[in-house]
């Protein structure tokens, strides 16, 4: 492993480092001039020391291993990656657009709640798209060496229909600040599929999205490999009739890191949340799950559910799994469950006392545990190609 | 085909097979009964081979083979069937797919090919049919929303499908209504066979007028107390299980 070659930082010295480095390549140049100075003071304020002092970001980051800070990083270089699963199907293929000023997603950027996306909101290597009626598109952002700031934004036009491909790859850093706005009454659905069969390569993923009235956001986060997996996934629901449904099946190999951190913010009337997250936990392997629910004074009649659930394959298997509610309307419905636990014995005694042979057996309850998300997948041939890529039959 | 002798097994350490006696010959259909608790279940879990099931005494012989070196994969191989008293739902495993794995290890352990789909879902279909189980039932997740009758039916359709030599229905007719015993009992019946025997664990005597048994046994606190011909079931329920429990 190239790290093991360079001399580690510390932690507090990494993280200088690193926003030092990150800092020097926010020019802001992807933005339109008129956010462009507010986005580079975000930026110039934005420290990442403040992990280890600021007790939210503590708190934030308490279960997701930061050995990566350590790493002396040099700037890497944009590449595309050949996905595992290209996109297919009617809808035409988008490519990015040159002019910006206008775009409603950079006009509906969050305040940026961590230092992180602080310093990726003005990054350095930019895409932005538009989808207007209908059409599909493929990130692919990679990067094999090296730390790589990169951010892309997409806007879907009112009753628009869209489909995301984001398959990034990463043998370095990847920092990959996405975000999303649905207009009125448009839909959008993500894949994001993560195949790093690799011994190194950090993916830190921060997507955001604001969905406007009645305009539906749909995400399926699927990890078959991945050595060190984080994504956060901020959704505003702004518009009554607006809903999020998000998906996420990890596979999380013997030592991977897969860390998921989800806030969804019911700011309107009438406005529904599903979250459904299964992960399936090897030897040495860590799930963290945080998922916030965030019920505004004006989320009357929000529907809200929330779930993640953790297969543990062995003792040394880790799930660490944090609901939160916070709620300031009095008419709405939230629910929330979390289990982890190991193999029921039960499941396995009734297939072997068919006569299927122990490893099949638990090969089976394997790939059925994180079928229950999986089979939601709407589209065929992605899921197929996910369990062949598992390695369990469909 | 089966034989216990003086039978121990412990339970986290608390004995609840205490010294079960057994013989059962090819061609044979015996009816075990008893009050809840005497240790039928826990009878049932041994010969499955279920964890935690701690045998201290005796010995099980299942066609001269020594059962209990048996892992349960390769008992259900050498021909031994459970019907479970309580299925375990399975969710995400199609009935399909489970049955594939199952045939086709069976298949393995004798040397032969595994069946290509067609062959597999004619059979499926053929068994389903016996138990009249709609085709549907066949891509839904093993035992998952199954009502209760559906799924001892399941248990005898599995059965049906790999075709074992000792079967033991632990309560199949607990919660099943008139109809759906009648469908159970005539499947049973049909597999009937010089070769096959059964093992029918039952607390009424309902589904024994319809499986006639060859000899019924009383199981109580964890040992044989009492066998005699299917005259007996008759006299339990008449007389209810007290008259028997001083051993014979
Ligand atoms: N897995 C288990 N753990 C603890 N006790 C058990 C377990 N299985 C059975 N037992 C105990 O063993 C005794 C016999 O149970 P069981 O074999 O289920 O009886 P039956 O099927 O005859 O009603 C009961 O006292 C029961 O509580
Ligand atoms: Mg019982």
């Amino acid at each position: 492993m190239q790290m093991l070659t360079q001399e580690k930082l510390s932690l507090e010295a990494g993280a200088q480092h690193l926003t030092h480095l990150l800092r020097s390549q926010a020019t802001g140049v992807g933005l339109p001039p008129s956010l462009r100075d507010h986005w580079l003071k975000w930026v110039d304020r934005a420290d990442l020391s403040t992990l280890f002092t600021a007790q939210h970001l503590k708190e934030d980051w308490k279960y997701t291993p930061m050995e990566f800070l350590r790493h002396p990083w040099e700037l890497g270089t944009l590449t595309a990656s050949s996905p595992s699963f290209p996109p297919e199907g009617e809808l035409p293929l988008i490519q990015p657009v040159e002019s910006f000023e206008d775009l409603p997603a950079l006009h509906s950027l969050p305040t940026p709640s961590s230092p992180w996306e602080a310093l990726l909101g003005a990054s350095t290597t930019y895409q932005h798209y538009q989808i207007r009626e209908a059409g599909q598109l493929l990130l692919t952002s990679s990067n094999e060496t090296g730390v790589l700031p990169h951010f892309v934004s997409i806007s879907i036009a009112p009753h628009s229909q869209a489909e995301i491909w984001l398959a990034p790859h990463t043998g370095g850093f990847l920092l990959l600040r996405l975000h999303i706005h649905v207009g009125e009454g448009a839909s959008a659905r993500l894949y994001y599929t993560t195949d790093l069969p690799t011994r190194n390569g950090y993916l830190y993923g921060i997507l955001s999205a604001e969905v406007e009235k009645e305009g539906q956001l749909e995400s399926y986060d699927l990890t078959i490999s991945a050595p060190w997996k984080r994504t956060e996934f901020k959704v505003r629901l702004t518009g009554p009739g607006a809903s999020v449904h998000l998906h996420g099946a990890s596979r999380i190999a013997p030592g991977e890191v897969v860390d998921q951190a989800i806030r969804i913010e019911h700011a309107a009337p009438h406005t529904e949340s599903n979250q459904l997250f299964k992960s399936l936990v090897y030897a040495e392997g860590r799930s963290a799950f945080q998922g916030r629910i965030y019920v505004h004074r004006e989320g009357q009649k929000t529907n809200a559910y929330q779930s993640h659930k953790a297969l543990l394959w062995e003792p040394s298997a880790v799930a660490y799994s944090r609901p939160q509610l916070e709620i300031f309307a009095d008419d709405v419905r939230c629910t929330h469950g979390v289990t982890t636990g190991f193999l029921q014995g039960e499941m396995l005694l009734y297939l072997r006392s068919r006569g299927i042979p122990e490893e099949t057996a638990r090969h089976m309850l394997a790939g059925a545990f994180l079928a229950e998300v999986v089979e939601k997948i709407p589209h065929e041939r992605l899921r197929a190609g996910l369990y062949a890529r598992m390695g369990f039959s469909s | 085909m089966l034989s216990i002798r003086n039978l121990h097994a412990s339970v986290e350490g608390r004995p609840i097979l205490k010294g079960l006696t057994l013989e059962v010959k090819a061609g044979e259909v015996h009816a075990i009964m008893g009050p809840n608790g005497a240790g039928k279940s826990t009878l049932a879990a041994v010969l499955a081979g279920k964890e935690g099931y701690e045998v201290t005494e005796g010995e099980i012989l299942f066609e001269g083979q020594n059962l209990l070196d048996l892992e349960p994969e390769e008992r259900s191989h050498a021909g031994l069937f459970l019907a479970f008293q309580y299925p375990v739902e399975i969710p995400g495993v199609s009935m399909i797919q489970f049955l594939r794995a199952a045939l086709n290890a069976h298949r393995a352990a004798q040397g032969a090919e595994p069946l290509d789909t067609a062959e597999l879902m004619a059979l499926l279909k053929e068994k389903a049919a016996l138990l009249k189980l709609d085709p549907s039932f066949l891509s839904r997740s093993v035992n998952e929303g199954f009502s209760g009758g559906e799924r001892k039916r399941a248990e005898i359709f599995q059965m049906a499908v790999l075709d074992p030599k000792l079967v033991i229905l632990d309560e199949t007719d607990s919660g099943l209504d008139i109809d759906a015993l009648k469908i159970v009992s005539d499947a049973v019946n049909a597999l009937r066979a010089p070769k096959r025997a059964f093992i029918i664990i039952t607390h009424y005597h309902r589904i024994l007028q319809y499986i006639r048994p060859d000899v019924v046994h009383i199981l109580a606190d964890g040992r044989v107390v009492h066998s005699g011909g299917p005259e007996l079931a008759l006299q339990l329920e008449e007389k209810g299980y007290e008259p028997f429990l001083t051993p014979a």
